[in-house]
């Protein structure tokens, strides 16, 4: 028995090689996936433990609220230094500069971009600390000379000698490089711009005179790490975190890995969209040959086969197929790893990669989904195929028994919709944490497709009907018979279109969400905004120098200048955002929705809170609210009053600056909302604040409201062309079911074919009925995906406070019409095939 | 008596073949299933090739309608020798000048018994002629069927669609492929008569191979292939 299913396969080459597709796409996904990030950390784990190697102990500040990235968390005092140095443990203790918020300016007097890697700013350390050789040069030994990472200035094409500009809390200043630098002999710390200057130098450049971001400690010999540790948290507040070296790197790789675990959980999803797909692929092709063979199978069954034998033979060929996709997919994927990569770098993300590192699990895991993906999706059509009686052997045209269970399809389907959309209004609705949220809603989804997959051959009928009979109009009929055969199996052409509806659901979907979050942020701009130019870090969300703010308004023209920060906090335990505003300038250059008089009236120790949250918290004007800032400590803040704003630019609690200054050590600005004077030549004073800014603070940009929108919507574009990107691979497995299908059906037809060729019909005619064919599917898939899509849409879309939707027709269209190219391509082969078939032959065919 | 059809002019023929071989495979493992065969159909006459199987009577008449190509010799249709027309050249020859009957019926199930009908002048995207289609109809008998789509036909039915659908277009000829192979003797009679009539009332030409001699009979003359040859040829 097992011999037939072998030979069965082997029969069918084509039809085993895209079913075969259908699953490795979705598995070289999940193997690219682990092997990608899996290679990121490797690099990481290499450059951290080098770093740290050297240090017994590492003191840093305490970060449990905010973010050291970012800017929130405040260095540490250099009273803290010279506490650990006194300490009789302690034999060497060397504060260090491990800023993250500057910009290297290039030889070109444009800054230097490495992605979303983030541009570090050092100090040198000496020899009994440091993990750095110098290649090329030597580290800097004066306050003019700065050292940069070999693999930047390889790719800048920076030489020792040469001129570079640095600009962090300080304005801009040039340097002479004095040497390239590598850590662990790996020339770029993880795609970061890495420079290193003196300490003194390193401090006053980041605004950190006297401070340190890290104290690295070495114990007198005799002292263990942890001992040190110890006796260094004795003498140190709790607002300072001591780690041995060891944890210390631990901890660093945990926060890489943490970060990244994200991006893992996301191509994770695609993966699992395209097997997803993939399932419905193998379903449909192993339904279609089992029906095909059901002689064969009866036949079998005659000769004293059991039910179990012939169960066995097809799942045998579900195995076999399985083992064979997924390590197809397992060894592309190895090899798309370094792809994935190049596409985070096509939008802007560059990551490191040193090596490519294959572990044992991403093995594993590819080829169990893989395996088990296709043996469940064989098992449905494996189960029909014991049931053919064995006396079908010897009829004509015998079909399958109609199974119990699609007799009760339309019933399942309407339930399993239904439960769909309850799961998803549950994530949406239901409150919870957002991991849960997302996991409802993505379970919900799965289960509505599926759904809607059931409940689709009752559609297929009328769709076919309303996109072929223009086809009709124009091809008369051979539009016809494409149309008429696209409903002859309508289960068939159903679950072929489900596939493709899944991609385009999900593409749709992405689509109007990125519409409605630009229009969003456009209604806020137009309606909240009466700057006239924002000025932002060039990186479009980092925190930059408050010198920016100060040579802003300094230029003749500007009128009115009004930082706003960005930190946070926790309150009653729970994290809170907090924005700092300037109360006597904001309300000129910004409209809340309300309450734009409590924010003018905001005094020092006040916070206005957001009506959202206000309303979920019941907090009430003249109540006190205790928030614990980035510092650990805790401030009392006075509620003077609710804003509501749709532009969603303030967060939960804002407060004045001088609050976030005083009692959240924010030392950097988040946007800057700048009005220029009335009557003043809006071009000409922006041309001088441009000049301004490059000249001191390269760093932040200054957009006008309309650069301002288009700077956010390409953001969005940027993040939506990468979602498309990765939904591509399941409309190409959807596109790999089209033409399974259709394959599957010439073959099926091919004494009709015959028959239409020995009367007149051209191979022209033939190769244009298979494409409309094709063309009908396709556009069903479209169509049910775009209406799925766009209730998908509104229903998500529905808890998000302030949130615009925004269909965008022309995209959807485009959708559309994609599809139906899509169809197209997917009839290539099928309809040279059916065109090329020998007319005799196709008559005789059984 | 017979007629010497081998030495008739073929300028009179609706369809003429000259000296037809056709080879099947090459070297030791070749088989000829024609080994030159001359032959003339004149115009309005219902012909039977006969023949045991294997004797290359379905080997000709593939090659008399273009659906083959012969390894030697000519075939004249209607005035265009086929071996100079190329696969479109003969696809279009096959829908302008030629109808077909075959054994299974081969009607398309998605389709009305009328769309069936008129499907090779769909193919060729031309406007039938309403009185013509009108008096098949009626000879063919199945003005109450026409809505009904093949699979609610009986057999009968099924084939006298397909006669009628081979004679839609007024063919200069058509080739009948064991038309009641698949027929009970009854629903066979009806059929043979069918294309009798055709012949009779429309002149329309028809050549059809079978291995039946009751449905020979029918026919105004019957040609006997043995081995790849014409064994006899004689008219009714």
């Amino acid at each position: 028995m097992r011999k037939v299913a072998l030979k069965g396969l082997l029969a069918r080459k084509t039809r085993l090689g895209l079913t075969a597709l259908a699953v490795a796409l979705g598995v070289m996904l999940i193997a690219g996936t682990y092997v990608f990030t899996d290679t990121i950390n490797r690099s990481f784990d290499r450059i951290f433990t080098a770093v740290y190697a050297k240090t017994d102990a590492v003191v840093s500040p305490n970060d449990s609220i905010g973010s050291q990235d970012n800017g929130t968390v405040p260095s540490l005092d250099g009273s803290v230094l010279a506490r650990v140095k006194a300490l009789p443990q302690v034999g060497e203790a060397q504060g260090v500069v491990n800023d993250q918020s500057g910009v290297v300016i290039g030889k070109d007097g444009k800054a230097i971009k490495s992605g979303g890697a983030p541009t570090i700013i050092g100090s040198v350390l000496p020899a009994r600390f440091s993990a750095a050789e110098y290649p090329q040069g030597h580290a800097p030994a004066n306050a003019g000379e700065v050292s940069i990472d070999k693999a930047t200035a390889k790719r800048k094409g920076l030489h020792v000698g040469d001129t570079i500009g640095l600009q962090a809390a300080a304005p801009r200043k040039q340097y002479r490089i004095s040497g390239l630098l590598t850590i662990a002999g790996v020339d770029s710390l993880g795609g970061a711009t890495t420079v290193e200057l003196t300490l003194p130098e390193a401090q006053r450049v980041t605004g950190k005179v006297g401070r340190y971001d890290e104290i690295y400690v070495a114990g007198r010999p005799g002292t263990t790490p942890a001992q040190l540790k110890a006796a260094i948290q004795q003498v140190e507040p709790s607002s300072v975190t001591v780690r041995t070296g060891k944890q210390q790197t631990k901890n660093q790789q945990d926060d890489i890995k943490g970060a990244l675990s994200f991006l893992t959980t996301a191509l994770l999803a695609f993966a699992g969209i395209s097997l997803f797909v993939g399932a419905f692929i193998i379903f449909n092709t192993f339904s279609i040959t089992v029906a095909q063979r059901a002689r064969e199978f009866a036949l079998l069954r005659t000769l004293g086969a059991s039910r179990r034998q012939v169960l066995r033979s097809v799942l045998t060929e579900g195995l076999v197929l399985g083992v064979l996709g997924s390590l197809v997919g397992l060894g592309i994927g190895i090899v798309v790893a370094s792809g994935l990569r190049a596409l985070f770098k096509a939008v802007g993300v560059d990551l490191p990669s040193s090596g490519t590192v294959i572990e044992s699990r991403t093995i594993i895991v590819s080829l169990l989904v893989g395996i088990v993906v296709t043996l469940i999706a064989s098992l449905a059509p494996a189960l029909r195929a014991t049931r053919v009686p064995p006396v079908a052997a010897l009829r004509e045209g015998v079909a399958l028994p109609q199974t119990r269970t699609s007799r009760l399809a339309f019933p399942l389907a309407v339930v399993l919709t239904a439960i769909g959309f309850a799961l998803m209004a549950w994530g949406l609705f239901g409150g919870g944490s957002s991991s849960k949220a997302l996991s409802l809603l993505g379970g919900g989804a799965a289960l509505t497709f599926l759904g809607v997959a059931l409940l689709s051959p009752r559609l297929v009928g009328p769709i076919a009907s309303a996109v072929g009979r223009p086809l009709q109009a124009l091809a008369g009929m051979t539009g016809r018979l494409a149309r008429e055969n696209t409903v002859r199996q309508p289960g068939r052409t159903a679950v072929t279109a489900a596939a493709l509806m899944i991609g385009v659901a999900l593409v749709t979907f992405a689509s109007i969400f990125a519409a409605g979050a630009k229009k969003t942020i456009n209604d806020a701009v137009d309606t909240g905004s009466n700057a006239s130019v924002i000025l932002q870090n060039i990186n479009g969300f980092g925190p930059f120098s408050p010198g920016a703010a100060k040579a802003v308004a300094g230029v003749q023209g500007v009128q009115d200048v009004s930082p706003m920060r960005f930190s946070q906090g926790k309150l009653a335990g729970k994290d809170v955002q907090v924005t700092g505003i300037d109360p006597a300038s904001f309300s000129t250059l910004y409209n809340v929705t309300h309450g734009s008089d409590k924010l003018k009236a905001l005094p020092p120790d006040g916070v206005v809170v957001a009506k959202g949250y206000a309303d979920d918290h019941d907090v009430k004007p003249g109540q006190r609210l205790q928030v614990k800032t980035p510092t650990t400590r805790t401030v009392s803040l006075r509620v003077t009053g609710i804003a509501e704003d749709r532009g969603q630019l303030l967060s939960q609690l804002t407060v004045d600056n001088q609050t976030l200054v005083r009692d959240f050590a924010s030392t950097k600005d988040g946007f800057v909302l700048v009005g220029f004077a009335p009557g003043a030549d809006a071009k000409a004073v922006k041309h001088a604040v441009d000049a301004r800014l490059s000249q001191d603070f390269p760093q932040v940009e200054a957009l006008t409201e309309s650069e301002f929108k288009g700077n956010q919507a390409d953001q969005i574009n940027q993040l939506l062309g990468l979602i498309y990107a990765l939904l591509a691979l399941a409309i190409v497995v959807s596109l790999f079911g089209i033409v399974n299908t259709l394959v599957l059906s010439i073959t099926e037809r091919t004494r009709e074919l015959g028959m239409l060729r020995a009367i007149g019909t051209s191979r022209r005619q033939v190769r244009r009925m298979i494409r409309y064919e094709a063309v009908i599917t396709a556009l069903i898939g479209g169509v049910l995906g775009l209406v799925l899509g766009v209730v998908l849409a509104i229903l998500v879309t529905q808890p998000l406070d302030g949130f615009k939707l925004s269909i965008p027709v022309g995209s959807l269209v485009v959708v559309l019409i994609l599809s139906a190219v899509a169809g197209v391509m997917a009839a290539v082969l099928p309809a040279r095939r059916a065109s090329r078939l020998d007319v005799l032959d196709a008559l005789a065919y059984e | 008596m017979p007629a010497p059809s081998s030495t008739a002019t073929t300028t009179s023929a609706i369809v003429a073949a000259t000296d037809l071989t056709r080879r099947y495979g090459e070297g030791e493992a070749a088989v000829d299933a024609l080994r030159g065969v001359t032959i003339a159909f004149p115009p309005s006459r219902f012909t039977a090739i006969m023949g045991a199987s294997g004797s290359g009577k379905s080997t000709l008449m593939h090659i008399l309608a273009g659906l083959d190509r012969p390894t030697s010799g000519s075939v004249v249709l209607d005035g265009t020798e086929l071996a100079g027309l190329d696969d479109q050249g003969l696809t279009t020859l096959r829908r302008d000048k030629v109808g077909f009957i075959f054994q299974s019926f081969n009607l398309l199930p998605v389709l009305t018994a009328e769309e069936n009908i008129l499907l090779p002048l769909s193919i060729a995207g031309q406007k039938p002629d309403p009185e013509w289609i009108e008096r098949l109809v009626d000879t063919v008998g199945l003005r109450d069927r026409l809505t009904h789509r093949p699979a609610e036909l009986s057999g009968g039915q099924q084939q006298r669609v397909a006669v009628a659908r081979a004679l839609a277009s007024r063919p200069a000829v058509v080739f009948a492929d064991e038309p009641t192979g698949n027929l009970d003797s009854t629903t066979s009679g009806e059929v043979l008569a069918l294309l009798r009539r055709s012949v009779d009332e429309f002149g329309q030409t028809i050549i059809m191979v079978t291995h039946d001699p009751d449905a020979a009979a029918v026919g105004d003359r019957t040609i006997t292939l043995t081995d790849g040859r014409v064994s006899s040829d004689e008219d009714r």
